[in-house]
């Protein structure tokens, strides 16, 4: 199989989802990015499972898809949040503190 | 060596009484101004009592050796003991300490500076003379640190509370500096703790134990010390914390800061640097001479610049405090024995001084010399306890600073082996210029505030004369002062021995 | 390929090791059935009770499991997923202690701001268990869930505070970043995996410590540990991965800053220690240097930014991201010392923080936390400023302080390795940020401030108590530091299979 592609694969798709969390203005965009990042975890995982041949990798994808709902089911809570008092999710529009 | 029993904890005991004293006064409500004022002074007191115990216990013959030492487990796991020890060199400065303090609540009775809270000020004190006597009886370097470093905070907190107009700045100027050499420092033990042949924090073991050091390293190895101490000194480029501390501090800060605190880098010095890194101490010593009459001759020239009183005899104070040095760099114990008396008599002295300009601002409300004069007419006995104090800074013989001068520049002719000795007597000739000016700016200083009639602005205003209180806490100084300028042998015969020890470990590196 | 499966029988579990965990979730259980089921309002106290009781109790059996691993040693479980060490033992206890003073803290709090109380504690126990997961984790699976658990308790606790527009702001900020560095170190994790074929640290530690066994291709393992290092440096908030911290701080209710700043970043290290300090100790050369870097980068930014700030939660902030950089000098020094002293000084570190984070609380918000309305505390409430004095005393590293052992310690174990630089450089820092904390203590004793019409404040007596035992925690062991020091000689991390 084309493990070194798929790596590749894995490593582009963590890059643009950096890229997005890096420069996407809208909170809801962020978010995606950061779900790309997780997957293409998932699926440097499911290359390295079948490159060892063993089964975990497996497993600890599907952890990742369970914890990443969990996570985006807060993360949009917390963007519902801001919209409904600002009717934005802008996240540069969130500059109360300057960190 | 070992002294019997119950005799060995009384150093402990003097320590800790001052500590239990603030513990106590911490349960009592504030209110209760007179009882709190009563406990500080017992408890101070009693830790002056145990030391006069120790005083007429102690083995004058064999002066050289630790005696009434504890040594007991402390932080085992970082091989820190609880070893308290005094000799010769450590007891007159432990006795200072131990007389200060009481002396000092006694002057604070009815002298509780601005904001008041005579609790909160006895508590500091207190905490402050467990932290000094702690530090000139500690024999391992972790605790040494430790009471080095709980001198600082109770101080920190009487300048930044009890001060005067710029105290937030002065206090910090003091934490900081002194953090920063106490920072250095710790690096230099734990340094010293794992490149020497046992890991120890132990100071009676360390001198064998470091011998095996690199000699480069030594050098660093001091340095650290060197910021340590020297900024406690302060020795010059160090020294500007101190004029700011001394001018803000309340009077008792004044006086316990220039009679014990600054005393706690020179003690550092001739008992930690010197005895352990003897090399490194010989590498140095130029250094260190060459820093000392520098700050005899800036802390000379700075006085003659002053316009306020307070801020010149903190001038002055860095002027001893080079000649003091200038004895310990010469490694002689020649030297160092006028050092250990230049820090007595310097600790007495400017003590005086300090408390002086205290009661001159209580009665002025300023300290500015052009607008006092005349104080010889308006509080004759105050004004002849200044100049008796202003004769003895200056280095009248007769009275103990002579003792602590003269030796000193006498010392820089000969140096220890191996010394540069045309460098050391060039220092020789600076310090003697130094002596010219200090009689200089203290004549000048006393002219302006005591002689002649008292400028208009007080002609109206009655002064009081010195008060009870003062005069309580006062004569010890004043009879002190006197005794050990007529008859210096009564503390040079104490630290001999104890400094003929360091000396002979300096001879024995650097000549072998 | 997936022949196992048919044949799965599920791994012998020792349940009473795991005793903790379970009362810890089972507290969070209780409270949300209790409150949601009962037909009439349960009272705010109970939830903190109960919380409070199942903290209690899961530190009372991490004592009787630790002295079983005393006198029999170190034992896995769960199929040598979970660790029963020292080290998961301490930080078990470390957590509960935590828990139990921001419960507290937290009690007074959320009647104050009117926010939920069962949601609030039952979250804090969850947000808990995963932190003791984390610690006690032999498999990066186990590892990245209890780091979830965690992570998305902090992100909802950081929310509560949405009345307020900072509120909301820390909770997006802290979300989009945790989740951020979760990714990076989840890559790291996968690289990891991928190079030694095992997510079990037990045989990433053997197949990485034998060279003859080494994986190709070793380029991605050093990948890998970068990621890790760089996921877990934001997850300790250390410079140059901080920036979230000093906002998500001062945005977040005073008690979940002190959890955050205590027992989560006390999480992340003992995740930091296990997987790349003793899992991944052969490859000492790839992550030993990069981390002394971290902790002196951090250590300057926390001491440079924290001079300053204006605000005392932001300065807490800062300091936070410089005693992140001291606990990295004794994690770098790699030695069982170095991390014994790291030990140390998290325990030290989470009681003066929690303390200072009360004291802050008490004070309260008024558009920020400006140094300003500190101004004259010790005339309003002597011992409320002496305690704060006392942590941010205890912060710079006073001596007689907790503090001061903690960052004696981790100097030394640099000193030992004859990493200087840092050892200096990490003095010197001390020196510049007691100049922070000195500010806040000068401002609280400033004589002339003007008190008389500013509002009394309140102390809750379940606020006091943690003040007062958090001062006493700090001077005790400030003052005999042996049995805590000995504490943490026994807790470093065994990695050992089986049971």
């Amino acid at each position: 199989m084309l493990v070194n592609q798929f790596l590749l694969l894995g490593a582009f798709l963590f890059c643009t989802g950096v890229y997005g969390v890096l420069a996407r203005r809208n909170a809801v965009m962020v978010l995606m990015s950061i779900e790309l990042m997780l997957n293409a975890v998932n699926i440097n995982l499911l290359t390295f499972g079948y490159l060892h041949n063993a089964v975990s990798g497996q497993v600890f994808a599907l952890f990742i898809i369970a914890v990443a709902a969990a996570e985006v089911a807060v993360g949009l809570a917390i963007i519902l949040l801001i919209y409904r008092n600002r009717a934005s999710i802008n996240v540069d529009e969130l500059d109360l503190m300057r960190g | 060596m070992e002294a019997t029993g119950s005799n060995a904890w009384l150093i402990s005991l003097a320590v800790f009484l001052p500590l239990l004293g603030a513990l106590v006064m911490m349960a009592i409500p504030k209110e209760e101004e007179d009882l709190h004022k009563l406990i500080a002074l017992a408890s101070s007191l009693a830790a002056l009592i145990a030391g006069v115990f120790i005083l007429a216990r102690f083995d004058y013959d064999n002066a050289g050796t630790l005696q009434f030492v504890v040594d007991k487990s402390w932080i085992d796991v970082i091989n820190s003991r609880y070893i308290i020890a005094l000799d010769g060199l450590s007891l007159p400065m432990f006795m200072l300490s131990l007389v200060v303090v009481p002396l000092c609540i006694i002057y604070s009775w009815d002298h509780i500076p601005e904001p008041g809270n005579a609790k909160a000020f006895l508590i500091l004190l207190l905490v402050l003379a467990t932290g000094m006597n702690g530090t000139f009886v500690a024999h391992d370097l972790i605790l040494f640190f430790v009471f080095f470093e709980v001198v600082l905070l109770p101080m920190y907190f009487l300048i930044g509370v009890w001060g005067g107009p710029e105290r937030k700045y002065a206090s910090l100027k003091f934490f900081l500096f002194t953090l920063f050499g106490s920072a250095l420092m710790i690096l230099s033990f734990l340094a010293l703790f794992f490149l020497s042949d046992v890991q120890t924090f132990d100071m009676r073991i360390l001198p064998e134990a470091a011998a095996g050091i690199h000699s480069t390293t030594a050098i660093w190895i001091f340095g650290g010390m060197f910021m340590g101490f020297g900024i406690k000194v302060p020795m010059f480029p160090f020294h500007t914390w101190l004029p700011d501390a001394h001018t803000q501090a309340p009077t008792v800060g004044s006086v316990i800061l220039a009679a014990v605190l600054l005393k706690l880098g020179t003690y550092g010095f001739i008992r930690i640097a010197i005895p352990i890194l003897p090399e490194a101490a010989a590498e140095w010593a130029p250094w260190i001479g060459l820093l000392a009459v520098i700050g005899i001759i800036y802390g000379a020239l700075g006085c003659l610049a002053q316009t306020d009183m307070k801020r010149l005899i903190a001038f002055s104070s860095v002027a001893h405090m080079g000649y003091v040095m200038l004895g310990i760099s010469t490694l002689t114990d020649f030297g160092m024995n006028a050092a250990v008396f230049g820090m007595v008599a310097h600790g007495l002295i400017t003590g005086m001084l300090f408390f002086i300009a205290g009661s001159v601002k209580e009665r002025y409300h300023t300290l500015e010399i052009s607008r006092l004069g005349g104080l010889l007419v308006s509080a004759p006995r105050l004004g002849w306890i200044l100049g008796f104090a202003s004769m003895a800074s200056l280095g009248l013989p007769g009275l103990a600073g002579f003792w602590g001068e003269f030796p000193a520049i006498l010392a820089a002719y000969q140096p220890a082996d191996g010394l540069p000795v045309e460098t050391f007597r060039t220092y020789m000739v600076i310090a003697a210029l130094g002596t010219v000016l200090a009689a200089g700016y203290l004549l000048w200083m006393y002219q302006r505030t005591s002689f002649g009639e008292p400028s208009e602005e007080w002609a109206d205003t009655e002064i009081d004369d010195v008060g009870t209180f003062e005069w309580i806490a006062w004569t010890p100084f004043l009879l002190a002062i006197v005794v050990f300028g007529v008859y210096p042998n009564l503390l040079f015969s104490v630290t001999d021995d104890a400094v003929v020890n360091i000396a002979d470990i300096v001879a024995k590196s650097t000549g072998g | 390929m997936f022949a196992q499966l048919t044949q799965f029988e599920s791994p012998p579990v020792d349940f009473f090791s795991l005793t903790p965990l379970f009362i810890l979730v089972g507290g969070a259980v209780v409270i949300m059935l209790v409150t949601s089921l009962s037909p009439r309002p349960i009272p705010g106290w109970f939830s903190t009770a109960v919380s409070v009781a199942a903290s209690a109790g899961a530190a009372v059996v991490a004592m009787v499991l630790w002295n079983d691993v005393r006198e029999s040693g170190p034992y896995s479980t769960v199929s040598d997923a979970i660790g029963i060490d020292g080290f998961s033992l301490f930080f078990t206890v470390l957590v509960s202690l935590g828990v139990i003073a921001t419960a507290l803290v937290g009690d007074a709090y959320v009647r104050r701001e009117h926010i939920a109380a069962p949601e609030f504690h039952a979250l804090l126990l969850t947000a808990a268990t995963g932190a003791i997961v984390m610690a006690s984790a032999n498999d990066l699976v186990v590892m990245f869930i209890g780091l979830e658990s965690l992570s998305i308790g902090l992100y909802i606790l950081a929310a509560m505070q949405f009345r307020r527009p900072h509120g909301r702001e820390a909770a997006m900020k802290y979300f989009v970043l945790g989740a951020f560095s979760s990714a990076f170190l989840l890559y790291g994790i996968a690289l990891v995996y991928g190079t030694t074929g095992s997510t079990s640290l037990i045989v990433i530690r053997e197949r990485t410590s034998s060279l003859g066994a080494m994986v190709s291709p070793s380029e991605l393992l050093i990948v890998g540990i970068a990621l890790l290092l760089v996921g877990f440096a934001f997850k300790v908030a250390a410079a140059p991965f901080h920036f979230w911290a000093p906002d998500v701080y001062e945005g977040s209710g005073s008690p979940v800053s002190g959890f955050m700043a205590s027992v989560a970043k006390a999480a992340a290290f003992a995740g930091l220690l296990r997987v790349v300090v003793v899992a991944l100790g052969a490859n000492e050369g790839d992550w030993a240097v990069p981390l002394a870097v971290l902790s002196a980068i951090s250590i300057i930014v926390g001491a440079v930014m924290a001079i300053t700030q204006n605000d005392v939660k932001r300065m807490l902030a800062f300091s936070s991201v410089g005693h992140a950089g001291y606990i990295l000098v004794g994690v770098q020094a790699a030695t069982a010392e170095g991390m014994s002293s790291a030990l140390f000084y998290l325990f030290a570190y989470t009681f003066m923080v929690i303390g200072s984070f009360a004291v802050v609380s008490v004070i309260g918000w008024d558009n920020g936390h400006p140094i300003e309305r500190y101004e004259g505390l010790a005339k309003r409430r002597p011992w409320l400023a002496g305690a704060f004095t006392v942590f941010l005393l205890a912060q710079a590293g006073v001596p007689m302080t907790a503090g001061f052992v903690a960052k004696f310690l981790v100097i030394k174990s640099a000193v030992a390795e004859e990493i200087y630089w840092l050892a200096i450089l990490a003095m010197v820092a001390s020196v510049i940020t007691a100049f922070m904390y000195l500010r806040i203590v000068m401002a609280m004793w400033a004589r002339d401030a003007d008190v008389d019409d500013a509002p009394r404040l309140a102390v809750a007596p379940a606020t006091a108590f943690v003040v007062a035992a958090a001062v006493a925690i700090t001077l005790v062991y400030g003052i005999i530091p042996d049995s805590l020091i000995e504490f943490t000689r026994d807790a470093v991390p065994a990695l050992v299979a089986g049971n």
